[in-house]
């Protein structure tokens, strides 16, 4: 105290000294304790300390990309497809690591089995319910054993968790499921997804369990390979066999035994676009017919059913189209390009009489005019110019755009089509299924997705809570065929009011339980049970064309099969699709305990039932120290960074460099201006 | 008449020659003596946790010494020379229990003592102290720190001014729904930065103008007003564009930001210089 109430006088000579002295010493104590052992170790030292950033950088010792490779193998028999998704992991970094993968399934996959191999070892799951399933999941992991979750975040989205993966394990993941392939325009398609888009949440109301997910920057590869194979065996010779996807071997074309593989693709990446395979039967027709299964409890039918050729209307009610177009950051490139030129076509076919508007959404949403305007040259030229304007920015507002759509006004007496364009890549498909459900169901809702890898979940789903018809546009060149087949069906239904039913045979618990409208090129499909004698009974489908009343009567005698099995897990997947889609409809988990008991009944994974395999031994000794690591995906083809990234606008400061060049041009003008003074 | 003591053993000629270093010298044995501290926050610089903003102040501080070493009394100050080692011990303490920023701010704060030990009595100050504070690594700290309710007061302000201008604008946690358009307000929307400029320009101004410390005292709260007016306006200007639908260039998002700090430096010098009429 004194020393401030008194201060000493300057320093002696000695005191210098001890000065320099005792500053020496605090060098010598810093350096000591800079130097100590518990420094040493460059994980357990504090780095520059860096409270609010993060600094990415890999775990030394830890394998990032687990996922060495995905191999299916793709069983077609008439159109039922059996798939084998194998996926390969190993650890090639130093420590134990639990590895999460999301990755993304067909719509109407069923998926019905998963084993794991360790080694020579196998590990059969178990079907359970969700939580059960974490449950005993997180339990075996903190007990060091291997294991393996499968969960469904959609319907088409999955995640894989594997627990415990040795540095040098080798751990084979098999994955089967089964899908109707359903025909178009007499033509079969089969879509192996291979990389799940980047979704877009929205509002944190939103909701939604898509899991965060890594993405690889655009145009970086995954070093995981991917192959796929597929068979295709058909009572009737298999002809034009075509990938617009991937190049493709195909061998034995023109008989019913038809192999496709992929061919070598140079650098391509083969695992960033969707796989999709056409091929066309002999005959052009689309095999119409009815397949029945006696199982031991319960017996299954699958009906097929061609409807008539489109006739040309006599009277069109006056039509009104409104087209619903995304301009999110997602949709920059190459699907925004491709939703110009698929609207230039559409809007440009349309007659004088015809109204319509465009609803661009992204973050916000803009019309062309408050209310449909008549498709006179003038305004389709103006539409014209407001869609070549449009660029490819910001977050993916769908739900308040609907909601505008909704409140749109509509004389009487007017047909009104909605045709939704988009990649998808939104995480609030509830929100939309529920909205269209409840505000367009008596519009016709047609979807077109656009993008090498688009959430068909959400683009089938939507059409089909708006009784209408999916589309997807996965290249630009397809835009212009897409575009025409719309608006073949919009011109005209082919097939209105459907009913089928059974005469003879107890039918029951039929899905869909309502058939939509037919609107042209693809049959109508029904699932269902049934009772009885198939000796005599047939199958009936009646409605309405343009040339009047439409009816055709299918025989059931002689299409029992012992083989079609799969009919009961389709079934399964159509009654838990239904559900579900009442479930959103309703809000909350009303449909929980039916779509779970469907679940556990029928081994098939759902919103609420998950696969979980355990291995009885326990490997890992010290399970808390291993790391989670998340296999990032690569980008969809075609989708840029904008997708990943800068969504949501934000207003940062300029950069630092610039700032402090004005700053200190600031500082230095006032020291000069003063020195001058 | 001036009488001059000739050492003659061996030990005072060492003790003589000590007497001749330069105030300069002594400055840099301390500031070597502290290195530990500069070497965490050039570490910290290097690893990309924080801007080299530092630098620029640190070269500020140089060369406020620089100006002042011929005005520097050989015969330092006891009181500052007592405080400089107070802070030093301080410094070297902390690297046992507290983090090392607080560490390495005992350390700046003792190298501004020690060279204001050496300045004629009645030289500011807190000016210099001021910018060896800032020569640190402190961005990243004052985001995580002072980051989230900047954040939050900005985005409050700017929802009032855009409500003002008509526009439908609210308010969620740090985030504007702006005419239905979401726009948030980021740890680099905060303003952080420009508290530093600011404060900066403040210190270097008043440093440079020899600014006495009770009067650069009462004048600094300004700086911080000028901040916060200038970053709000920065915001809901930028806000204001993003939600008519059409993204900002990223040349024009620079351009405004730029303008506005060079206002809200502008009016900084103004204040720390007095106004209008210039009197310090």
């Amino acid at each position: 105290m004194r020393l401030f109430l008194h201060p000493p006088g300057p320093l002696s000579q000695i005191g210098r000294v001890l000065w320099c002295a005792a500053i020496a010493v605090f060098a010598a104590v810093l350096s000591l304790v800079w130097s100590s052992p518990a420094r040493a170790d460059d994980s357990e030292a504090r780095k520059a300390e860096s409270p609010y950033f993060h600094v990415n950088s890999s775990q030394p010792g830890t394998d990032r990309l687990p996922l060495k490779s995905t191999a299916v193998d793709v069983r077609i028999a008439g159109v039922i497809a059996d798939v084998t998704v194998v996926q390969h992991y190993r650890n090639e970094g130093q420590r134990p690591i639990e590895a999460r993968y999301v990755f993304p399934g067909s719509t109407q996959s069923a998926v019905y089995a998963m084993n794991v191999r360790l080694g020579d070892r196998l590990l059969t799951a178990r079907i359970k319910e969700k939580q059960a399933a974490r449950v005993e999941y997180e339990a075996a992991k903190k007990e060091g054993r291997t294991s393996a979750l499968l969960e469904q975040h959609r319907p088409n989205v999955f995640e894989m968790n594997v627990a415990n993966i040795l540095p040098g394990d080798d751990v084979r993941v098999e994955l089967h499921y089964t899908e109707l392939l359903s025909p178009t325009d007499a033509r079969y398609g089969f879509v192996f997804p291979t990389v799940v888009g980047p979704r877009y949440a929205g509002a944190p109301s939103a909701g939604g369990a898509m899991p965060a997910m890594p993405y690889l920057k655009e145009g970086e590869a995954t070093p995981a390979t991917f192959d796929i194979r597929v068979a295709i065996d058909s009572p009737v010779p298999v002809k034009e066999v075509t990938s617009s996807s991937h190049d493709v071997r195909v061998d034995d074309v023109g008989t019913p035994h038809v192999k496709v593989a992929l061919a070598p693709a140079g650098n391509r990446p083969a695992n960033n676009r969707d796989f999709l395979l056409d091929y066309r039967l002999a005959g052009d027709r689309i095999e119409s017919g009815l397949m029945l299964f006696r199982g031991g409890d319960e017996n299954y039918f699958l009906g097929l059913i061609e409807p008539p050729k489109a006739a040309p209307s006599r009277s069109i009610n006056p039509r009104d189209y409104v087209f619903v177009v995304d301009i999110s950051g997602s949709m920059h490139g190459y699907p925004l390009e491709t939703a110009k030129v698929l609207l230039q076509n559409l809007i440009g076919s349309l007659r004088p009489s015809d109204t319509f508007n465009v609803l661009l959404f992204s973050g916000s949403n803009r019309m062309l005019a408050p209310e449909s305007v008549p498709a006179t040259r003038a305004n389709i030229d103006r539409a014209m110019e407001t869609i070549r304007a449009m660029g490819g920015n910001g977050s993916t507002e769908i739900v308040p755009a609907l909601k505008r759509l909704a409140a749109l006004p509509k004389a009487e007496g007017v047909s009104r089509s909605v045709i939704v364009v988009t990649d998808g890549y939104v995480n609030v498909e509830s929100e939309v299924f529920q909205l269209v459900r409840q505000h367009l169901s008596h519009q016709n809702v047609f979807a077109f997705g656009i993008g090498s890898s688009v959430n068909r979940h959400l683009i089938e789903g939507l059409a089909r809570a708006g009784m209408g018809e999916a589309f997807i546009v996965t290249k630009p060149a397809e835009a212009a065929a897409q575009a025409e087949r719309l608006r073949k069906m919009i011109d005209s239904p082919v097939l209105t009011n459907v009913k089928l039913r059974f005469e003879g045979l107890d039918a029951y618990d039929v899905e869909p339980a309502r058939q939509p409208d037919v609107l042209g090129g693809r049959p109508v499909v029904v699932f269902g049970k049934w009772k009885g004698d198939t000796t005599h009974a047939k199958l009936i489908v009646e409605g309405r064309s343009g040339d009047g009343p439409y009816r055709i009567e299918m025989a059931t005698a002689g299409h029992e099969d012992n083989t079609s099995s799969a009919l009961r897990l389709l079934w399964a997947r159509q009654r838990i699709a239904a559900l579900s889609d009442q479930e959103a409809l309703e809000g909350g988990t009303t449909q929980k305990e039916a779509i779970t008991a469907l679940g556990l009944q029928h081994g098939l994974l759902t919103q609420y039932t998950s696969f979980i395999a355990v291995d009885k031994i326990v490997r890992n000794p010290n399970p808390a120290l291993s790391p989670s690591v998340d296999q990032p995906s690569p980008l969809p083809e075609g989708v840029s960074n904008l997708a990943i990234g800068a969504e949501v606008p934000s207003t940062p400061e300029p950069a630092a460099w610039l700032a402090l060049l004005v700053v200190v041009g600031v500082v230095g003008a006032t020291l000069f201006t003063r020195r001058r003074a | 008449m001036t009488r001059i003591v000739v050492p003659t053993s061996e030990s005072g000629r060492w003790l003589g020659r000590l007497d001749r270093l330069p105030p300069a010298a002594w400055l840099g044995l301390q500031a070597a003596a502290l290195w530990p501290h500069w070497r965490w926050a050039a570490a910290r610089v290097a690893d990309g946790s924080d801007d080299p903003l530092g630098l620029a102040a640190l070269a500020a501080f140089a060369l406020l010494v620089a100006r002042e070493v011929p005005r520097m009394s050989a015969r330092p100050s006891g009181r500052w020379w007592a405080a400089a080692a107070v802070a030093t011990g301080a410094a070297t303490l902390a690297t046992f229990w507290l983090p090392p920023l607080v560490g390495a701010v005992f350390a700046a704060l003792a190298v501004a003592c020690g060279a204001r030990a050496f300045l004629p009595s009645g030289h500011p100050s807190l000016p210099m102290a001021g910018l060896a504070v800032l020569a640190l690594p402190v961005v990243s700290s004052l985001q995580f720190y002072a980051g989230f309710p900047l954040r939050v007061v900005t985005a409050q302000l700017s929802t009032w001014i855009l409500q003002l201008a008509g526009l439908a604008a609210e308010r969620a946690g740090t985030a504007m729904v702006v005419e239905g358009k979401l726009v948030i307000v980021d740890a680099p929307c905060s303003g952080v930065q420009m508290v530093w400029m600011a404060y900066f320009c403040a210190c270097a101004v008043a440093g440079f103008g020899r600014l006495a410390d009770r009067v650069f005292l009462r004048r600094l709260p300004a700086a911080g007003l000028f901040v916060l007016a200038g970053n709000v306006v920065r915001n809901s200007a930028l806000v204001a564009m993003e939600a008519t639908g059409r993204p900002v260039s990223e040349a024009l998002h620079q351009g405004i930001g730029l303008v506005v700090l060079a206002a809200v430096c502008a009016g900084v010098v103004w204040v720390i210089r007095g106004g209008r009429d210039g009197t310090q």
